[in-house]
């Protein structure tokens, strides 16, 4: 009796069974190049992040790095290009923001997302928001830039990392 | 122009969007809710095991479909099965159907085995504040459910926070559920009470759930929850002459959550912390070594909850 419950509950079990999960790669660290620098030479300026730089960044963004890392290029006509990575639901999202010579930002990219949702965030639209955004000048999702309704964990954690980026830029980068 | 024509390919190849409201635990409920147009699917069985004497072998099951209304409404309608086999799991030795078979005569000497439709339920969670957004997430909780011979009436406030980029989450519910229970006449019972014929049983149950979960690896998280129930006979929660029983319970839980499928599976052990309030008007005390054994609870409780998203 017990053994033919077990088998009226296998069919139930075998519905669920999961679907393929694929990571989702939008652009590629060169094609994203590309598209925000065009016909620019990038250079490497990759850095390992000290601990007091970490804390550093902490204090002015109120966002602590997640690695240790600085993927960081920079231009010819001195802006920078960085390649980053935000918490999302399950999975890190990583995105690529283009600054100015000026530390104001020229572009977002959304280059990998693999999220059930949130999607959203790759809206150019969406993304547009950033544009022109400076160290200091509020890049915090609700005010300064508009919260994607559904998308909500997604859309603060890009904004919380572009907002990292700019105080990177401000106490690591303007001067290097 | 190479922007737009990358843009222009990356907006092609977004995927079909699978939305969830995937549960990190397997008792307490989270804010997290199907975005507008989003639809699920989930699958529970629960294996709830053990008395303190005798065989108690209880199996769940719910088969859910959920749909995001708004961004901050989901409804949700779901089908649950019973089957249960147990043998002289009562306190004093005798065979005693668990609650959702509490209708049904057993032979107090013999096994007793038995599937059935439990109820089916429909489901309302409305989301007043995120934890995305504010410092606690809050939402209300609303279930009727109708059985063969069982009424229902769950409400839950849950409230989440959440810490580390959202990779800490802990949850508290707070549940009042209102049952009514249709029972046979009780032959021993004395004549002309209420048990001496077919009646409706009226039980309230307040439970109060908390849980903690950390994303430790990409898709993976784990934490624990602990779970605090308690029983009065009647729709009367304030009236502390008639509350009957106590339980606690704690253990951990384990949740996988992909693209389109998630996985979540939770054990609890019942702690001893019990307590038969009802002992003195049925001279035998539910309550053995701290362990409550009355009709709705047992040593174990095993849940796995398997999702996928449409």
């Amino acid at each position: 009796m017990r053994r033919r419950a077990f088998i009226r509950l296998l069919p139930l079990a075998a519905l669920a069974m999961p679907a393929g999960v694929q990571a989702t790669i939008y652009l590629s660290v060169e094609q994203a190049q590309s598209a925000m620098f065009p016909r620019q030479k990038l250079i490497p300026a990759f850095r390992q992040l000290q601990p007091t730089e970490i804390a550093a960044i902490k204090r002015a963004s109120g966002v602590a790095p997640l690695s240790k890392q600085l993927q960081a290029w920079r231009a010819q006509d001195g802006g920078w290009f960085i390649v980053d990575r935000v918490v999302g639901k399950h999975e890190f999202i990583t995105y690529a923001v283009a600054l100015n010579r000026d530390g104001a930002v020229r572009n977002v990219e959304i280059l990998e997302y693999r999220e059930t949702y949130g999607g959203e965030v790759r809206n150019a639209a969406w993304r547009q928001q950033f544009v022109g955004k400076r160290f200091g000048g509020g890049v915090r999702l609700g005010k300064d830039i508009k919260n994607i309704s559904g998308a909500t964990l997604s859309s603060r954690h890009v904004a919380d990392g572009v907002r990292r980026l700019l105080a990177t830029w401000e106490l690591l980068l303007r001067n290097a | 122009m190479k922007l737009r024509q990358l843009l222009a390919a990356a907006a092609l190849a977004i995927p079909a969007a699978a939305y969830a409201d995937e549960p990190l635990f397997g008792f307490v409920y989270t804010t997290d809710l199907l975005p507008k147009g989003r639809t699920e699917a989930e699958q529970w069985v629960t294996l709830r095991e053990g008395r303190a004497s005798g065989d108690f072998h209880l199996v769940q099951t719910r088969t859910e479909l959920s749909h995001g209304v708004t961004n901050d409404l989901q409804l949700s309608g779901y089908l649950d099965f019973a089957y249960a086999n147990v043998k002289n799991n009562g306190p004093d030795g005798t065979t005693i159907p668990p609650e959702v078979f509490a209708d049904y005569e057993a032979d107090p000497d013999k096994r007793f085995t038995k599937t059935r439709l439990q109820d089916v339920s429909v489901e309302a969670i409305y989301r007043f504040s995120s934890p995305y957004k504010s410092p606690i997430g809050a939402a209300l909780y609303f279930e009727p459910s109708l059985g063969p011979r069982t009424r229902e009436l769950e409400t839950k406030l849950i409230l989440q926070t959440n810490f580390i980029d959202d990779r800490l989450v802990f949850a508290f519910n707070a549940t009042l559920a209102y049952e009514w229970r249709k029972l046979h006449a009780d032959p021993e019972a004395e004549p002309g009470s209420i048990e001496a014929r077919d009646h409706w049983d009226k039980e309230t149950d307040v439970n109060f759930g908390v849980a903690g979960s950390y994303r430790f690896a990409p898709n993976w998280s784990a934490g624990a929850e602990v779970q605090n129930e308690r029983e009065w006979a009647g729709l009367n929660p304030f009236n502390a002459d008639k509350r009957i029983n106590q339980a606690w319970y704690g253990g951990p839980t384990i949740h996988y959550g992909g693209q389109k499928f998630f996985a979540t599976f939770t054990t609890l052990f019942q702690l001893p912390l019990g307590h038969d309030y009802a002992e003195k008007d049925n001279a035998i005390d539910a309550v053995i070594h701290g362990f409550n054994n009355a009709d709705d609870f047992e040593s174990y409780r095993f849940r796995l909850k398997l999702g996928y998203f449409f």
